[in-house]
């Protein structure tokens, strides 16, 4: 038997395959929200995933540092030694920024301070992609790819000139921004101490100049054999400090800090594939519309309605497969060039292959009903 | 009752269009019969009811009343189709001509032509055979490969009374297939209807307007006042 869609998709080739192109452009959209909200997910751990904590020791009754404010003194580090479980330990301050990059452009960026001579870095090796982490106490710094800056490169921070050492690529904070990492002791004085200025004017109200080592939480790591919910607890109990796990505090990140800007992704996508699929069911209908009166003449001739129906359901597939192998090139092509992280995984592909597929059945029904519908009589004139 | 020779039976068909005041009524206890192997022309004014005359006999619209036989088969007993699967009786019994070719413009010519029978369900080499069989005869094989949109008006007009023979039908229903063409040519395309007739052994019916044609048929069915008057070559009957 004659494959009737395939006969009449290659009679107007040009125009199907521009048809799937553009839906597939749509669907490539589909993919790229999906490959953002993974892209969130992933940017709002790696900062976790770099330090590598077992625990972490905020200011009590925060959730803190990435969803709450959090100030914890910075020798609270040195304290935590005492309990049995805690092998390694490190203090952090947490900060957004603006730098200006080499373009010119002012980009807000997210600090990290750390003791560059502490037990924890958060600085990923394989993530250093040249020069090196910072060795000295002041006026060294680490930044992202991104920003454009090259080891040697001079940044003003604050009242301070800051030297480039090394450049990290695929870091970034749970917003999105691309990080930097100075040492603990800048990054203290940039977000604790107050100018000049500022100092004088507040000793002559009587206020005495408060110490700047102040961190926003503290790390740690335990010891083998040690429960970690058993570890927290004791902490909380013996510090009165909020702790939280590695995985309350992932939690905490994609729950609390994205779980708007996810559900907002979420609707937009689920948007998408609604009017991605009336798109492909108008598409169907009206080519339906352009065959009627041959329609007609099949159901004239004899043709039974399951011959008509393959037609336009294989029209709709091919062109719900063809969107979608579209939508995949178009999205491969393009993910790359977004400022914030893509990542497109097959699994979400095939799931959004799984949805085209149905909404093309479903958008079929459209078509079938009109040829179902359509009158044989009308094929004869007079 | 109807004999082993009966093509096309038609027995006090009614139809009427509405209800109430909009009532319209089209045919009134028309009676007529085209024999297998005869060639009969419908002929009528404009609106006098010779294509729901041709969709009634092809199964397609619902006479109001009467009965209807193609070949021995009673298709429609007074108010009700006696088969189930109309489009069944259409593929396997009839073939269509109408006034322009109406292929289907995305299949070739030997696709538009083997497609009901490859809707049957003959095999491919009959169909192929039968399909170059007619091509051949209609002096288009040369063309079997090219799209309707590449063709002349009358060869695809060919093409479509290709498509119409190609699953061997009892009854050929023509609705004024000469129309949209010239004198010779319309000339030559009755001449090959009424060879098929007497070939192939088939009743057709076909509607014209154009009188010059009717010389080449066996019978003439005039609707005048909403019956069926039969007119042959040496008599004049109403029914």
């Amino acid at each position: 038997m004659i494959n009737l869609a395939f006969k009449d998709i290659t009679h107007s080739l040009g125009k199907f395959i521009i048809t799937a192109m553009g839906v597939g452009m749509l669907l490539g959209i589909v993919l790229i929200m999906i490959g953002v909200y993974r892209g969130m997910i992933v940017d709002a751990q790696t900062l976790l995933d770099d330090i590598g904590a077992d625990l972490w020791i905020v200011q009590d009754d925060t959730l803190g540092p990435f969803a709450q404010s959090s100030r914890v003194h910075e020798d609270l580090k040195d304290t935590l030694k005492v309990n049995p479980s805690v092998d390694k330990t490190a203090a952090f301050a947490f900060q957004n920024l603006q730098i200006k990059i080499p373009s010119g452009k002012m980009v807000r960026v997210y600090s990290v301070g750390y003791d560059p001579f502490g037990e924890i870095l958060p600085i990923n090796h394989e993530k250093l992609i040249k020069g090196r982490t910072i060795k000295r106490s002041h006026y060294e710094i680490v930044v992202s790819k991104k920003l454009g800056f090259d080891t040697g490169d001079k940044i003003k921070l604050g009242r301070n000139v800051y030297k480039v050492v090394g450049i990290t690529q695929k870091t970034v904070s749970s917003g999105g921004d691309l990080l930097i990492y100075l040492s603990l002791k800048d990054a203290q004085e940039l977000q604790f101490l107050y100018s000049n200025a500022r100092i004088r004017n507040d000793r002559s109200r009587g206020i005495i100049n408060k110490s700047s080592h102040m961190v926003n939480c503290i790390v740690a790591t335990l010891k083998d054999g040690y429960n970690v919910n058993k570890a927290a607890k004791n902490i909380r109990r013996w510090k009165h400090k909020s702790v939280y796990t590695a995985d309350e505090q992932k939690e905490i990140l994609t729950k609390n800090v994205i779980e708007r800007a996810s559900k907002q992704i979420g609707m937009f996508t689920v948007i998408l594939v609604v009017v991605s699929s009336i798109i492909i069911a108008l598409i169907i209908y009206t080519m339906t519309l352009e065959k009627i009166k041959e329609i007609a003449i099949m159901k004239l001739i004899g043709l039974p309605n399951r011959t008509i129906i393959k037609m336009i359901v294989e029209e709709t597939l091919t062109l719900g497969i063809l969107a979608f192998v579209f939508a995949n090139v178009f999205s491969h092509l393009i993910y790359d060039k977004f400022p914030k992280r893509v990542i497109l995984l097959p699994g979400d592909a095939w799931m959004l292959f799984g949805i085209i597929i149905t909404a093309s059945v479903a958008a079929s029904f459209f078509g079938v009903y009109k040829a179902i519908k359509a009158d044989p009589t009308s094929a004869i004139g007079g | 009752m109807k004999d082993i020779q009966t093509g096309i039976k038609v027995e006090s068909l009614s139809k009427i269009f509405g209800e109430g005041d909009n009532e319209v009524r089209v045919l009134e206890n028309a009676s007529f019969e085209v024999k297998k192997g005869e060639f009969a022309a419908l002929v009528a004014p404009s609106g006098a009811g010779k294509t729901t005359l041709l969709m009634m006999i092809g199964c397609v619209l619902e006479p109001t009343k009467g009965k209807i036989w193609l070949g021995s088969e009673m298709v429609w007993n007074e108010q009700k189709w006696t088969i189930n699967d109309l489009r069944k009786i259409r593929r396997e019994k009839i073939g269509f001509i109408f006034q322009a070719h109406y292929l289907i413009p995305f299949l070739t010519v030997i696709e538009n032509v083997t497609l009901v029978p490859q809707t049957i369900g003959w095999d491919k080499s009959r169909y192929t055979k039968k399909a170059i069989e007619l091509l051949n005869y209609f002096d288009i094989e040369d063309k079997r490969d090219f799209l309707p949109s590449k063709l002349s008006g009358g060869q695809n007009q060919r093409v479509a009374i290709a498509r119409a023979l190609a699953n061997e039908p009892q009854i050929i229903l023509a609705d004024e297939p000469t129309a949209a063409l010239d004198m010779e040519r319309a000339v030559n395309v009755v001449k090959m209807l009424k060879k098929i007739t007497r070939e192939q052994n088939v009743a057709i019916i076909m509607v014209t307007h154009d009188e010059r044609m009717l010389p080449y048929c066996d019978k003439i069915l005039s609707i005048e006042n909403r019956k069926v008057i039969t007119k042959s070559m040496d008599k004049t009957t109403i029914i």
